[in-house]
């Protein structure tokens, strides 16, 4: 689990270091195939969309908005080259089957029901938010959120605790395996307690190294004279998928109101 | 065709699981073997075709639906092994997700429609043309090339003549077929009285002796249901042919079990992840998950799928106690429709869910292969 965690925070915060980028591709759309004509759309109006979608999903009270929502997710990743397919599955299917295995006592306690509308509603959930992993690079996502007129020291934020999150995850597990390799025991309960204590001492560590690393990103950052704005240099251009987009937002309030919300 | 649970009883749908299991261990080696890698995906679109055909019920005067299956067209654009486990898969969904067909007897309709139906039909097809054998792009139905089966290259010209014989071939085998799967559905019911019955003499299951049951399904398939067959599989495969014809689409080269096929099978692995579906076949398949609706126009139900509320009004005159006492499966959009969503649009969405998750389960499983191929390999 903590490994499935770091990759899916590893691939956001890495996502425009695929090496199949071109220079000139970094940052701009997703490597992942052709660009389809969603993916020529504005990426705030696709981020926009995608979180609309999520919102709705959540608030419909029966499964029909939800399911429609599913059924266009499942469409779209039926038709995603090989490599995105995985990379959405491998990010939907984990957290699907944890929050199955922890609604599933409902099963057993005669609500059947409540498993399937919240799974339902998490698998809608996770599936978009992975198409759009897919079709927007992190760059984008904060450039969107940027456009979006969202206070910069909350992107600045985000931003930087999606970095934060992996580097720490990486230091902990590189941490517990050199504990791990040093410790000659035949296990038992003295074992267990000492693990215990050990992960004490990592988070500590973590901790106390986490101030280390602020004041370096600090230091880093008064060295680039950047003080936390971010800019935009690429403007995008309206176009048809814009449309196409634009009209998707109505039409999706106007599904959820027309399906009795 | 779908049996549903409790129409025949556990040790009989135990014994067509049985019976049906090795068709499945056989199929799945000899796809592992011969089929090319890059051609697994292309089993899902076979499978969401034979999903999309089977919802467009068509009626038959006294209150009968049918449809068709397109096994035979499978097994002829990818092999009969292939067409086996694309039925399969899509038989699967269906009781599970929309609750076509039972559960239990869900062993006993893959032994029908998907192992009966595609090798009956197949094998029927190369009787009366073998050169089916060579793969659809062998078909390039009106052009006039043809693909060599060594190479899976245009390398001629062959005769309309030929072109014909093969849709025509195409076309008796689906009719065979179908009816050969009607009739296996129709001995399993009417053995049914003959075997399980209770203190009083009342049939536990289908309540229907095969002087009834094999009329009862044969009629319908023998006339509308078998011709809507040989017009879905002639059609779709007439159509697919001719987008081979150029040899841009993916079905044009080695894609059944050819000579070709051991050489094909190593040259796909590392193909596998490019090889996508024709955008002909993806226009195709759009068009009959928007026409799926006109399966809806067909009221009725069909022989032998009636639910335990409807039995006893069919002329039986009574509820078999095995179908009273039977357990009720609940899916999740039981028979493609949604509460609160009218029925053309839950049967649209249905169509898109089922044809979407048999694409994803079948190039997944075209992936893994040649992961695992590659793994071999190296």
């Amino acid at each position: 689990m903590t490994e499935t965690i770091l990759r899916v925070l590893a691939l956001l915060a890495e996502g425009d270091d695929d090496p199949a980028l071109s220079p000139g591709q970094k940052g701009r759309y997703s490597p992942y195939g052709r660009q389809g004509l969603l993916r020529r759309a504005a990426p705030p109006l696709r981020l926009v969309t995608v979180l609309w979608c999520i919102l709705l999903s959540a608030l419909s009270r029966n499964a029909v908005f939800t399911t429609g929502i599913l059924a266009a997710g499942l469409l779209r990743l039926a038709l995603l080259p090989g490599r995105s397919l995985i990379r959405v599955l491998q990010r939907v299917l984990p957290p699907l089957g944890f929050s199955v295995l922890i609604l599933l006592p409902g099963v057993f306690l005669g609500h059947p029901r409540t498993m399937l509308t919240i799974s339902l509603k998490v698998l809608t959930s996770l599936l978009l938010l992975a198409l759009m992993s897919i079709d927007l690079s992190w760059k984008e996502v904060t450039a969107s959120l940027g456009a979006l007129h969202l206070p910069q020291v909350l992107i600045l934020t985000l931003d930087m605790t999606i970095r934060f999150l992996v580097l720490m995850g990486r230091l902990c597990q590189s941490m517990y395996e050199a504990l791990t390799l040093r410790t000659v025991s035949a296990g038992g309960r003295r074992y267990d307690r000492a693990r215990m204590e050990a992960a004490g001492g990592i988070l500590g560590t973590v901790f106390l190294r986490s101030g280390e690393m602020a004041a370096e990103v600090t230091e880093a950052m008064e060295c680039r004279c950047f003080n936390g704005t971010f800019r935009t240099y690429e403007k995008h251009r309206l176009c048809g998928a814009d449309l196409v987009c634009g009209l998707l937002l109505p039409l999706v309030t106007a599904a959820f109101f027309i399906t009795g919300r | 065709m779908h049996i549903p649970d409790h129409y025949l009883s556990p040790q009989t749908c135990a014994v067509m699981t049985a019976a049906v299991a090795p068709a499945w261990v056989v199929s799945i080696k000899r796809i592992r073997l011969d089929l090319p890698l890059n051609k697994i995906s292309l089993m899902g679109v076979g499978a969401a075709f034979s999903f999309l055909g089977m919802m467009f019920n068509i009626p038959l005067p006294g209150g009968t639906t049918g449809h068709a299956v397109g096994g035979t067209l499978i097994a002829l654009l990818l092999g009969p092994y292939a067409a086996c486990i694309s039925v399969s898969m899509a038989l699967l969904l269906q009781a599970l997700l929309f609750g076509d067909g039972g559960i239990l007897a869900f062993g006993a309709n893959c032994f029908n429609m998907a192992f009966v139906l595609p090798f009956v039909g197949y094998a029927v097809a190369c009787l009366l043309a073998p050169e089916l054998r060579n793969g659809v792009g062998n078909t390039a139905a009106g052009s006039g090339s043809h693909t060599d089966p060594k190479t899976g290259m245009l390398t001629g010209a062959s005769s309309a003549g030929q072109t014909r014989k093969k849709l025509i071939a195409a076309a008796v085998g689906s009719y065979a077929g179908i009816n050969a799967a009607a009739l296996c559905a129709a001995i399993e019911f009417g053995i049914q009285p003959m075997l399980f019955r209770d203190a009083a003499g009342n049939a536990l299951y289908c309540p229907y002796g095969l002087n009834i049951s094999i009329p009862g399904m044969m009629i319908g398939h023998l006339t509308i249901f078998g011709l809507a067959e040989v017009i879905f599989t002639v059609a779709i495969y007439a159509f697919v042919a001719a987008s081979a014809a150029d040899g841009s689409s993916a079905f044009s080269a080695a894609g059944t079990f050819t000579a070709s096929s051991a050489a094909a099978h190593s040259a796909g692995g590392a193909s596998a992840e490019q090889s996508g579906t024709p955008l002909p076949v993806k226009i195709l398949l759009g068009a009959l998950i928007v026409l799926t609706p006109l399966g809806l126009i067909a009221e009725g139900t069909a022989w032998g799928e009636w639910g335990v509320d409807e039995i006893a009004a069919t002329g039986a005159g009574y509820t078999p106690a095995g179908m009273a006492n039977g357990f009720s499966f609940n899916a999740i959009l039981p028979d493609y429709s949604l509460e609160g969503l009218p029925d053309w649009t839950a049967y649209i969405l249905a169509a898109v869910i089922g044809t979407a998750l048999l694409l994803i389960i079948f190039r997944l499983a075209g992936m893994l292969g040649s992961k695992k191929t590659g793994a071999s390999a190296a």
